[in-house]
């Protein structure tokens, strides 16, 4: 069944939905039903709390609530893009959210695919169970211990002086250009084996026999995952990648702010910090809402061209 | 079958929760009464230890005062955010310290005006003069928050230098042979021979000579130093100068130039901490508490309470690991304004009775209750017989094992209720013997003085900390200017010149102590500082001083 | 089915695959090393004396051993209300959220489904948009939800994240198996329920280890919306006070002398991780049979 199913898959995604008739509407009763109930509660809950954007338009104050607060039109917008720490974050944001986006998610998939190459049963799950622990560990915990490895008499000076590949121990906080591969070095660390589990499940869906018809022409182990696992994961993959493009712009706020300092803020401030830094630190929650919208707005529209170009490719997409 | 079930299942649960949440959502009556204890909430916007529920002296002093109170802390979240949400949605508990959230409770209407209640409670009313309660007055002339600390009753017990200072191991002293140190020069041509004699510590660690702390807000370690070395006291924005009421700038004086050249030098002679721009707290107070720093600027409440007792317990108190300050000032002669007698009334924050509260006058008469000598003791003391006892003369003490309990987390969350955001006093009991915190007992304070800094202090005639620096007269109406500073939004011209120049002192400082051009960085530092404005501030900051001192007229 | 694919590739192992599975070892290996030190180092820390570990210096193996850590983290006041109210904010979150993440993924992955495409870009939207704390808290207090266990349960019941997650999976599974049992007069609901819940299993166990995660972590909730209700409070929420009391962040002399003497903020973070870490390492073995079962069931035959 092996191509059929393939072939199946993509006409899963492909299938052109039928046209609104009374017919099919009756015929799908259940479904818009609890769609229709799923939607109300959706409107509640994640919808309503949007005329809070209000704020972004206002000189809000606490006491006069979101609805008497003074409007002040693009202010606060024109505030933040006419302010050149504003642009700097940007720039920030964007570099280390596409740079953590990169590595988080290949590492993800190329630890999960080897995982399961992993012969022994009892190892594979002792390597698994190992690998998620991290994401539990606070990040003031792992940027402490960051901190240690590459502190002056850390062990990662130690072993470079010893190595001889520098002369005398490099303060890496000290320097702007090791601030964004440090901050993806982190998050490759604490995240890959719990960003890897999803990939995992994946696997475990993929039809055995497709191993087995691999095998039996003679595939070896890099062809099998080449034509097998990888394709068998893709649509998680195509899945995922679309969602974390939105996600370009949530590069983090704890790890900057935690391994940050004097010397590298000029690369290491991310939106998030400078929302709280001008904001809400000073009682300014509009500028916070706005930065906010833009945030949104730039997902959104990310998202909408990245679905668009999956679509054109006939790729797996979100809506 | 199946179908219907778990459609019904579903329906069911979803009829549950809804019903269930709107029970659950009902408003609990507050103040309630407990076997006639009344009992009120607190929130107070700063992180803070929550004790037991059955806590013992909150029992005593429930038994005392016919109420108790509920606290909770800030966690996880800014001041102004858990204030912006509790006003949002219009419920406060009974009391309230917003902390940096102040300014917004009384802007939204949240809190009870005061004035007319104070002269009904003898204890509260006693707390400020006429003239301090003033102070406390908002724009729309009432008074709405009781600033809790910094209230000296009576005769100042001064022990310990709370505040900032240059501090220096009582081994660097001792070597050699207790010198008279007033000037920066002195003190790092003390520290460089040290560290040339005695490059390690007794077990071969290598010393760090000195070491900045410059992490987030707390940089005010390497900051905050010129208005110190000029002799003038902690306004910590600016310098006040006191014939002409005029604010001065502390970044750009000649004397922050020289102090800051001289750490310059003093990094390339590799006396400063190479990882002192980069060290997070926690790093810094690992160093501190291995005793190898022989000197920092530091407040004292910011590393003496964790780092003393880590060099206790490894036993370097004996090798004179602990810390002393010294009265340094730029040049001789300056007469020098690290400590000032006298108490700080920060008029920007303070204890507030809300508007949800149902019993103003029993909340206010709990306050009244608190600032009794009785209950204050019990606050700040203990128990009588557990947590200290009474000599012929009344003289309160305390025994080794009662300060080892003491100091037992478990032991404070069950037994210990200071209720440390109420108002209290420091000073002398109205006994006229005690002081009204155990801390401050100068009979408990040297007691508790490891061997070393007895003979330091002895050495240069002194008894306490304070007696180190010598005590200067509190500073004018004015001070402290902090309580202004500290409260400037981004709303203002000056708020914002205010915020920009502490980014910019953040990035720039460092660099200049590291450059190997110290002129060229300076002024690159100093084209960039103004481009803040810092003119709009320190017009805000005058503008202000004015006003203070025109209110202070008032009472002349 | 994993047995028979196994013993084949056994027999036909050639050199490249030799190297292949040495070089894998290895990676694994320094994988769990650099994985694990952190995980260790937080362990050996939680073990050791608050004010002794300041020193540095503590790898693996605590140098003054001490379990005044845990001690102080247990010893915490409402800890077991709090456990208690996580525990069933976890399992009945999981289940909700569950069922209702399957409902939502199940409807958008029937190809017929008229409005699949809106009613995703619908839930994808609500990913990237969010109206703020106050509105937020504005609206649950509206509808009863603040000073109640509700909160922890309702508002969390969809998220589109894990809807996604499933529907991928879903739509992974052949149609035939949906136009069979329709041919037999199965409905909707009969074909969720019995045909293809029983094929999902490894994805409803990645989605519910997600979500009970997030539950067994989350304390904001409980501290913006039932800071005044301690019947409510959760395990994470007193884990966070206690440790917010003993962080040196307190900005001034009083919050400093407020704080918590001899243990130290590292130290006790220390013990309370390892202390969150363990339901979730017990857990996760069952749930990992999932993922493993699931490669037999990806082998159903038309």
């Amino acid at each position: 069944m092996t191509s059929k199913a393939k072939r199946r898959r993509k006409e899963n995604v492909a299938a052109p939905t039928p046209k609104i008739t009374w017919k099919e509407i009756k015929r799908q009763k259940v479904l818009l039903f609890w769609s229709a109930a799923i939607v109300v509660y959706g409107v509640i809950f994640y919808y309503l709390p949007l005329v809070g954007w209000l704020m972004a338009f206002e000189d809000y104050k606490p006491k006069d609530g979101l609805f008497h607060s003074a409007f002040v039109g693009m202010k606060n917008f024109q505030h933040l893009f006419s302010d050149a720490t504003f642009i700097k974050v940007l720039r920030n944001t964007l570099a280390m959210g596409v740079i953590n986006l990169a590595v988080t998610f290949i590492m993800a998939i190329v630890f999960a695919i080897l995982l399961n190459e992993v012969q022994s049963r009892k190892g594979k799950k002792t390597v698994q169970t190992i690998s998620y622990l991290p994401h539990f560990l606070s990040w003031i915990i792992v940027t402490g211990i960051l901190h240690d490895a590459l502190s002056g008499t850390g062990i990662v000076n130690e072993i470079l002086v010893n190595l001889h590949l520098i002369e005398k121990p490099i303060n890496f906080f000290a320097h702007p250009k090791y601030f964004w591969p440090i901050v993806a070095f982190a998050n490759v660390w604490k995240e890959t084996g719990w960003n890897a589990i999803i990939y995992l499940a994946a696997i475990t869906a993929i039809d055995p026999s497709l191993y087995e018809a691999a095998s039996i022409d003679g595939a070896g182990r890099w062809a099998k995952i080449r034509s097998v696992t990888l394709p068998g994961i893709k649509p998680t993959i195509m899945i995922l990648l679309l969602m974390n493009v939105g996600n370009v712009l949530n590069a983090g706020f704890e790890i900057q702010y935690l391994l940050g300092n004097g010397l590298v803020q000029s690369v290491s401030q991310t939106i998030d910090i400078y929302v709280l830094k001008w904001g809400i630190s000073q009682g300014n929650y509009a500028i916070g809402t706005a930065a906010g919208i833009f945030k949104s707005f730039v997902s959104i529209i990310l998202i909408i061209i990245a679905n668009q170009i999956a679509k054109r490719n006939g790729e797996e997409r979100l809506f | 079958m199946k179908k219907k079930q778990l459609v019904a299942a579903l329906l069911g649960m979803t009829v549950l929760s809804t019903m269930l949440a709107g029970c659950g959502g009902k408003e609990k009556p507050k103040e309630t009464e407990e076997g006639g204890v009344k009992e009120f909430t607190a929130f107070f916007a700063v992180p803070g230890t929550e004790i037991n529920d059955d806590n013992e002296v909150q029992q005593k002093i429930a038994e005392i005062t016919g109420a108790k109170c509920k606290e909770t802390w800030l966690t996880g979240q800014t001041a102004e955010e858990a204030v912006g949400t509790m006003i949002a949605g219009g419920e406060y508990p009974d009391f309230i310290d917003g902390g940096d959230g102040m300014v917004q409770l009384y802007e939204a209407g949240a809190l009870v005006a005061l004035d007319d209640y104070i002269d009904d409670y003898p204890n509260i009313k006693e707390f400020y003069t006429e003239e301090e309660w003033d102070k406390l007055r908002q724009d729309d002339g009432h008074i709405y928050w009781i600033q809790q600390f910094g209230n000296i009753y009576g005769e100042e017990k001064a022990t310990t230098h709370n505040d900032e200072a240059f501090w220096i191991q009582t081994r660097v002293l001792e070597w050699a042979g207790y010198p008279e140190v007033t000037t920066m020069d002195e003190y790092f041509e003390l520290i460089e021979s040290y560290q040339e004699a005695n490059p390690t510590m007794e077990d071969g660690t290598e010393n760090i000579p000195y070491t900045i702390l410059c992490e987030d807000w707390r940089y005010f370690c390497l900051e905050n130093a010129p208005q110190f070395l000029d002799g003038y006291p902690n306004d910590g924005s600016v310098i006040v100068d006191p014939d002409e009421l005029k604010v001065i700038d502390y970044n750009t004086t000649p004397t922050a130039v020289k102090y800051f050249k001289k750490l310059n030098e003093e990094y390339h002679k590799g006396i400063v901490d190479p990882e002192s721009f980069t060290q997070t707290y926690d790093e810094y107070i690992a160093k501190l508490s291995t005793g190898r720093v022989l000197g920092m600027i530091d407040q004292w409440w910011n590393f003496a309470y964790t780092v003393n007792d880590s060099l206790k317990q490894q036993g370097l108190t004996d090798q004179g690991c602990n810390y002393v300050p010294l009265p340094i000032t730029i040049e001789k002669g300056i007469k020098n304004q690290w400590h000032n007698s006298g108490g700080v009334l920060n008029v920007s924050s303070g204890l507030a009775v809300t508007t949800s509260c149902e019993d103003v006058e029993g909340a206010l008469q709990f306050i009244d209750d608190l600032l009794s000598q009785e209950v204050h003791d019990l606050r700040f003391w203990g128990v009588e017989g557990e947590d200290y006892n009474v000599d012929e003369e009344g003289l309160y003490y305390k025994t080794e094992e009662m300060r080892t309990q003491g100091s037992d987390t478990a032991y404070k969350a069950s037994h210990t209720c200071t209720y440390s955001y109420f108002p209290q006093y420091s000073g002398t009991s109205r006994d006229g013997i005690n002081a009204m915190k155990a801390e401050f007992q100068p009979t408990e304070f040297y007691d508790g003085l490891s061997d070393k800094v007895k003979e330091c202090l002895a050495a240069y005639g002194a008894e306490t900390y304070v007696d180190m620096l010598g005590t200067s007269e509190a500073p004018g109406a004015w001070y402290p200017m902090y309580s202004f500073s500290n409260n400037l939004t981004t709303s203002t011209p000056g708020g914002m010149a205010w915020t920009k120049m502490g980014e910019i002192k953040h990035e720039y400082l460092p660099k200049v102590v590291m450059a190997k051009d110290f002129d060229a960085a300076w002024d690159e530092y100093m084209t960039a500082y103004e481009g803040c404005d810092p003119q709009a501030f320190l017009d805000e900051m005058q503008a202000e001083l004015d006003r203070r001192m025109e209110e202070a007229a008032k009472f002349e | 089915m994993k047995e028979v694919y196994q013993s084949k590739t056994k027999i036909k192992k050639s050199w490249p695959d030799k190297i292949f599975v040495v070089l894998n070892t290895l990676f694994m290996i320094s994988f769990v090393v650099i994985t694990l030190y952190p995980v260790l180092n937080t362990l050996a820390i939680s073990l050791n004396d608050g004010t002794d570990a300041l020193r540095g210096g503590i790898y693996l193996i605590p140098r003054k051993l001490t379990f005044k850590n845990y001690i102080t983290v247990l010893q915490k006041d409402n800890l077991i209300t709090g456990a208690w109210v996580t525990v069933l904010r976890t399992v009945l979150g999981t289940a909700v959220a569950l069922i209702t993440n399957a409902i939502l993924a199940y409807i958008v992955s029937r190809k017929r489904f008229l409005f699949k495409r809106s009613l995703s870009l619908f839930w994808v939207v609500t990913m990237y948009v969010n109206g703020g704390m106050i509105p937020v808290f504005l609206l649950y207090k509206n509808l009863g939800l603040t000073n109640s266990f509700w909160v922890y349960i309702i508002p969390g019941m969809i998220s589109a994240f894990n809807m996604l997650v499933i529907r991928t999976y879903m739509s992974g599974i052949p149609d035939s198996l949906e136009e069979s049992a329709q041919l037999d007069g199965a409905g909707y609901t009969t074909i969720f329920i019995k045909i293809i819940s029983p094929l999902c299993k490894p994805v409803y166990a990645t989605v519910a280890l997600f979500v009970a995660v997030g539950q067994w972590n989350s304390w904001f909730d409980a501290m913006l919306y039932n800071r005044m209700s301690p019947e409510y409070t959760t395990l994470q929420y007193e884990l966070m006070k206690l440790l917010s009391s003993v962080t040196n962040q307190s900005s001034s002399a009083e919050a400093m002398k407020n704080a918590m003497g001899s243990v130290t903020p590292t130290s006790v973070r220390a013990a309370a991780t390892i202390l969150t870490m363990l339901p979730i390492i017990c857990l996760y073995p069952f749930l990992q049979r999932y993922f493993i079962t699931g490669l037999t069931i990806g082998g159903v035959k038309e």
